[in-house]
């Protein structure tokens, strides 16, 4: 199949697929820090993603906030999204079946998402043109100043999240709540603002994602966040859920899969491939990539 | 008997006639005018709606296998009876039946390859099937692919939901209260519990996926029928979600739940039409709230109406064969079936007989790995048939691996466990459960929401034969065999001295009862060797003589072989006639009790060096 295209179309792909992975990876870190803390499939995430992409749409158009403050601003927005979604409606749902925390965060994603069309209007806005885009050739590759941005920016919070996660005391606290909530809370950690800290970072993550999104392809709707949800959760899967450099690893794979798919052989599979790569990873790997299976004790 | 049959043709008769009734009423008021067609329409959805959240409540609240593919196989059902009707012009019935049948296949192709998952994995590999179904037809484009399929002939009329939606139910219902019923909810409870109390779970699982799909399935077709217009997208995840909020929000285990809440869930969008464009926002704010404040669903796992009267009924009738079940226990046990005995032999003269014999277990050079650890390294153990033997040994030794080998929840990484001289190191649990090997568990596995009696008929499924189609039908060889395993379950429990829980959650009884639970549970499998892990665990000293008393009983009174792992040194020296020490994956002692005391390695093991 690929030898029919010259070794420049596939890395051209490949850097094209690595600009959308970013973005999954930035989106599947929230999934996997909350299912690491919480064990919920937080579905609302993705549409918090479409929040921060409009947020920054707002700064940038309404109160022209340059580029380069408007995404820390709607990264903060997002957070106290987050906060104010896990504190009103996952919170109460603690100690119930983890059924009812999924539907009610299932319930969430659709009132954001109707919200969504109602206040910001169904049709899709056209992002506002930040930079002028430069096109550098490099022996047949093409790549862009914009898609340097995108990578750069989420390569950058990748790294500093992580530091977080691995170097801090904060991190070090989220990292045995995840392990054990019960104990931690023992050991003196006030596990639920650990859990808060984890749904403010996971969403200003995501809402990065969402203004890198709207910059790079200059189109956003109320909807979009389901679609991106879903694959940036599957790719948080397919990394080992709950791992944190499992999500990045993983949000690359489903941006490469998904745009060599669309490349090389239909783009009608362009929404399949994510799960196709779930499934066979699952099989294979049923932790993920880099899960390591756990073994029941009987 | 007779009265049960009578019983039972009485209730489906009344039942047949309260629906028969509800249809008319249904009818009259839509010949009144009463009901517009608009409200048909409704009434048709509540019903599509039904069949969608009933069977998905089989997969997942019964079976406890979390799906998120439903959807997908509505789209093959409808999809499926769609081409039936409008290309090949076969009759609706037929449609619908082709419709049930493909996506049964379908449940079959994501059922196999995904059984090894389970929890949020199986659902999102689930998900991941539902979504793979739906963009593949997008890509046939014998179908219409993505601009989908028009012009279907408009069959669905609320009579023929009526009567699906009926049949679901009733279905569903009855294949919960059998034998195989209690397979998919054993699963749900604790599915190595099930599989060791030879409950084979990947066939159990893969049935309820098949069943569920059925069903998803012609409610696709019904649904084809209905809107006449299907493209892939009516198909998407948020159809899926749609049928899950139905089996959350009605109670998952609730057929009466998702009945209601298939009711509900398609009428509150018709009520909030008046607010336009806030209705969604409306709606899945009420989602929240409602999951807010009944965090089990309106039903819990409760169960109303008809299935309360027939319990009543049943147990009107029921009272008689429990008081003569209960008699004949076994002390009696002059049919044999009455408690599984197989008494002739009793304990008298093991020794002698187990000499001509082979061993009834034994490992042949057995090694265990986990990861570097090694749990146990070179083991032969030979335990003759009708030994009462105990293993004992320091934590670590690696008494439970040995357990888990024989019962084939680990399998040997070197060497070979063998049973009656039968090769069985890789064998499945419930192959080895039925061919006699019955265990209990270190840290008690019993179905813990399901009564007492159930926890012990669940073990008895493997000896009382009848088909789905029987338990479907109420009839056939099932009303007996549901007697019998009642009755063999309520003698078992009066030996246990349980029968006047025998209706209690399991999860809720005393710790003490638990335990013995679990050993009537496992001796309810009719097995010739069992093995106890910590039976006398957390019992005081009046509980485990007691459990002492019992455990000689049961050994001699059903020619059992034996083999128990146990702290308790009180409780070994009186009881095993033989013990075995571990330490560190080795055996380092084996022999009478008198014998074991008195080895040094043992007093090393024990005590340390410095004791010796």
């Amino acid at each position: 199949m690929l030898l029919g295209f010259d070794m420049s179309q596939i890395l051209q792909q490949l850097v094209n697929g690595l600009a959308l992975g970013s973005v999954y990876a930035l989106i599947a870190l929230g999934y996997t820090m909350v299912y690491g803390i919480v064990r919920l499939i937080n579905f609302a995430h993705g549409d918090v993603f479409m929040l921060g992409a409009y947020y920054g749409f707002f700064a940038i158009t309404r109160l022209h906030i340059p580029f380069i403050l408007a995404m820390p601003i709607a990264m903060g927005l997002a957070a106290l999204t987050g906060v104010i979604i896990e504190r009103l409606a996952y919170r109460p749902l603690r100690q119930a079946p983890r059924i009812a925390a999924l539907i009610t965060a299932i319930g969430v994603s659709l009132l954001i998402q109707n919200l969504g069309l109602k206040l910001f209007e169904s049709r899709p806005r056209p992002y506002p043109q930040i930079m002028r885009t430069i096109v550098w050739d490099v022996g047949g590759v093409v790549f862009s100043n914009t898609q340097i941005v995108m990578l750069g920016v989420a390569l950058l919070l990748m790294v500093l999240i992580s530091l977080f996660v691995y170097k801090t005391k904060t991190g070090k606290a989220l990292r045995a709540v995840a392990f054990d909530r019960d104990a931690a809370r023992l050991m003196g950690i006030d596990s639920d603002r650990i859990i808060l800290i984890t749904f403010a970072l996971g969403s200003a993550l995501a809402a990065a994602g969402g203004v890198l999104v709207g910059f790079y392809y200059n189109r956003i709707t109320p909807t979009m966040g389901t679609m991106y949800g879903l694959k940036a959760f599957v790719a948080a899967v397919v990394g080992g859920i709950g791992i944190v450099p499992g999500a990045m690893l993983g949000g690359v794979i489903m941006g490469i899969a998904e745009v060599f798919v669309v490349a090389f052989v239909s783009s009608t599979l362009k929404d399949a491939i994510a799960f196709a790569v779930l499934i066979v990873v699952l099989l294979v790997k049923p932790a993920g990539l880099l899960g390591r299976a756990v073994r029941e004790k009987v | 008997m007779g009265n049960r049959r009578r019983g039972s043709i009485l209730t489906s008769l009344a039942v047949t006639a309260a629906l028969a009734v509800g249809y008319g009423i249904v009818s009259f008021m839509a010949y009144k005018s009463w009901l517009s067609s608009y409200h048909v329409q409704i009434l048709i959805w509540v019903g599509v709606n039904v069949i969608m959240g009933v069977s998905l409540n089989l997969i997942n609240g019964f079976t406890g296998q979390f799906s998120l593919g439903h959807a997908g196989f509505m789209a093959i059902g409808a999809y499926t009876a769609a081409y039936c009707t409008k290309i090949l012009g076969l009759p609706f019935a037929v449609a619908l039946i082709a419709g049930g049948i493909t996506a049964s296949a379908g449940g079959l192709l994501v059922g196999v390859p995904t059984l090894r998952l389970a929890g949020d994995y199986l659902a999102i590999a689930t998900l991941g099937f539902g979504e793979i179904i739906r963009v593949a037809i997008v890509n046939l484009s014998v179908v219409g692919g993505p601009r989908g399929l028009g012009g279907i002939p408009a069959h669905t009329t609320f009579l023929w939901v009526y009567c699906v939606a009926v049949l679901a139910v009733v279905v569903v219902k009855n294949i919960i209260g059998s034998r195989h019923g209690r397979a998919f909810i054993a699963i749900r409870e604790d599915e190595t519990a099930a599989e060791t109390m030879g409950i084979d779970t990947i066939k159990t699982k893969i049935a309820a996926f098949v069943i569920g799909a059925f069903f998803a399935g012609v409610a696709g077709g019904l649904y084809a029928h209905k809107i006449t217009y299907i493209d892939p997208g009516q198909f998407d995840f948020m159809k899926s979600i749609e049928s899950l909020v139905i089996i959350v929000l009605g109670g998952m285990g609730s057929i009466t739940g998702s009945v209601v809440a298939a009711f509900i869930v398609t009428f509150l969008p018709e009520v909030l039409r008046p607010l336009a464009e806030w209705r969604m926002v409306a709606y899945s704010l009420m989602l929240i709230l409602i999951m807010l404040y009944r965090p089990k669903g309106l039903m819990g796992s409760a169960e109303v109406s008809i299935a309360g009267i027939r319990s009543r009924l049943g147990r009107a009738f029921g009272g008689f064969g429990v008081g003569v079940g209960a008699q004949a226990a076994c002390t009696a046990a002059a049919d044999g079936s009455g408690c599984g005995s197989r008494s002739g032999a009793g304990g008298a003269d093991v020794h002698a007989r187990a000499a001509k014999l082979p061993p009834a277990i034994e490992t042949q050079g057995v090694c265990m790995n986990f990861g570097g650890l090694k749990a146990v390294c070179d083991l032969n153990i030979q335990i003759a048939k009708g030994e009462l033997t105990a293993v004992i040994g320091p934590n670590g030794a690696g008494k439970t691996t040995v357990f888990n080998m024989f019962t084939g929840l680990s399998n040997a990484s070197v060497g070979a466990v063998l049973y009656n001289g039968k090769n069985i190191t890789n064998r499945r649990p419930s192959e080895i459960n039925v061919a006699g090997i019955a265990r209990t568990f270190q840290n008690i596995r019993l179905f813990s929401n399901m009564t007492v009696l159930e926890n012990v008929m669940i073990a008895l499924n493997g000896q009382h034969h009848y088909s789905m189609l029987e338990s479907v039908l109420r009839s056939g060889r099932y009303l007996q065999a549901e007697e019998e395993i009642r009755n063999r379950a309520l003698a078992l429990l009066a030996i246990f001295k349980l029968d006047n829980r025998a209706d209690e959650i399991a999860g809720k009884l005393p710790y003490g009862d638990q335990r013995r639970l679990e050993i009537a549970r496992a001796l309810a499998t009719n097995p010739h060797v069992l093995l106890l892990d910590e039976p006398a665990a957390g019992m005081n000293p009046q509980e485990t003589q007691e459990l002492m008393e019992l455990i000689k009983w049961v050994h001699r009174e059903y020619d059992l072989t034996v083999l128990l792992i146990e702290h308790d040194m009180k409780l070994v020296m009186n009881l095993a006639q033989r013990i075995i020490v571990l330490d560190h994956g080795v055996m380092i002692a084996d022999g009478t009790p008198a014998e074991v005391v008195k080895n040094t390695k043992v007093i090393q093991a024990y005590l340390g060096e410095e004791a010796v």
